[in-house]
């Protein structure tokens, strides 16, 4: 998944090739590359955007067909982004358990995606756990690890499926959005504290990108626009070698915002 | 089921695998093997290996998942490509603790894997969509 990603940073970006690798003298191209199942961690509002340029850079550059999963309806989009849309399904199940049966149903599609993409993690794994869920659930962790483990499946499941058809649209990559209990600042929370959805996540995403807002002097003194920092890491070693990191830097200007609902101005690394 | 074990258990699997082959029996050397890295849920999963508890279901487009029914009858769903099981154990020791690396139910999978005594049963797409999910038994 973190192709696609670097290609979303990268289209965005004013000076393209010019990566910012922390692991001098490694091999490239970068082993992370590999990893068909991330998680982007932070604040939602820039997460949906950067869900939403995932989505459309996989239809429109790589002409993927993307299942696009979120809790609630997107409301508006850019027209000009429309001639993409048909490969792209938007789904909205309201719950856990109804995300859980269509990411569960996708291996009866006749064309199956070769992204799928689950905006909020957050918000489906914190309801109130229903009673009839497989009825073994502990708590939040079994149904992080329950979601997660079913998206992994089924990635892998659709990769060989796509594979098999001599498609040139495998793998099949995973990208999903989650905000923590401790980043959002929720009353109570130690700030050192570790979030356990979070670890349990961690798991089973082989890369991790974190959404970081920049506040320092600074960044605020840069002009009227936010500075966000974007690190892209393995959360555990790749099959083909161990994980490397990666870091961009976003800038979001207001006068954009407006345009496209909650878009990158632009990323440079 | 592709492994994200340690190479020592890997290469435990494998030893079963080529000893169950030749002699039906796994050697009391490796079983001891067995309990000094899967620990006390060696036993009970060789008990569900015994009881031939796990099984393999297909569906038409392919999917595949191990369902193994548990000491106390009730059904568990367990997935091909990485470890996940819906029971308590699961959830406490390997999630929560961080002590284990699976349940019995996820090691029977392999044992029952390596030894070739899987069950196999097909089912209906939809049938295998409801059980991945969580919301339905075959």
């Amino acid at each position: 998944m973190t192709d696609i990603l670097t290609l979303v940073f990268r289209a965005f970006s004013p000076q393209t090739g010019q990566k910012k690798d922390p692991s001098v003298g490694a091999p490239s191209p970068a082993p992370l590359s590999s990893s068909s199942t991330a998680l982007l961690v932070g604040e939602h509002r820039l997460s949906r955007s950067v869900l939403l340029l995932a989505a459309v850079t996989a239809a429109s550059e790589l002409g993927v067909r993307v299942a696009f999963f979120a809790q609630s309806q997107i409301q508006s989009l850019p027209v000009f982004l429309s001639p993409h849309f048909q490969k792209i399904t938007f789904s909205y199940p309201r719950t856990l358990e109804q995300l859980l049966h269509q990411v569960a149903s996708l291996h009866e599609s006749p064309s199956p995606p070769s992204l799928i993409i689950v905006d909020r993690l957050d918000g489906f794994l914190r309801e109130p756990v229903a009673g009839s869920h497989a009825g073994f659930h502990s708590g939040p962790e079994s149904s992080a690890a329950h979601l997660s483990a079913l998206l992994c499946d089924t990635a892998a499941f659709l990769t060989g499926a796509l594979e098999q058809r001599g498609s040139s649209s495998a793998p099949c990559r995973v990208i999903a959005s989650f905000l923590s209990d401790v980043d959002s600042g929720q009353e109570g929370r130690d700030p050192s504290a570790t979030d356990p959805i979070l670890d349990v996540l961690d798991r089973y995403f082989q890369a991790r990108c974190t959404l970081d807002q920049d506040r320092s002097y600074e960044a605020v003194a840069a002009a009227a626009q936010e500075v966000w920092h974007i690190y892209v890491s393995g959360t555990k070693d790749c099959e083909e070698g161990p994980a490397l990191a990666q870091e961009w830097k976003l800038f979001s200007f207001p006068d954009e915002k407006e345009t496209l609902d909650d878009p990158p101005g632009g990323f440079t690394d | 089921m592709r492994s994200f074990l340690p190479a020592v258990a890997e290469q435990l699997f494998r030893d079963i695998q080529r000893a169950y082959q030749e002699s039906t029996q796994i050697p009391d050397d490796l079983l001891i093997a067995l309990k000094f890295v899967f620990g006390s849920c060696a036993l009970q999963a060789l008990d569900l290996v015994d009881q031939r508890s796990v099984t393999c279901l297909s569906s038409p487009s392919g999917r595949q998942a191990f369902q193994v029914i548990g000491g106390s009858g009730r059904l568990y769903t367990c997935f091909l490509s990485c470890h996940y099981c819906p029971c308590p154990a699961f959830a406490y020791t390997v999630l929560r603790r961080n002590q284990g690396l699976l349940c019995k139910h996820i090691l029977a999978v392999y044992l029952c894997q390596a030894m070739a005594v899987t069950q196999q049963e097909s089912i209906p797409d939809q049938q295998m969509s409801a059980v991945l999910s969580g919301t339905g038994a075959p």
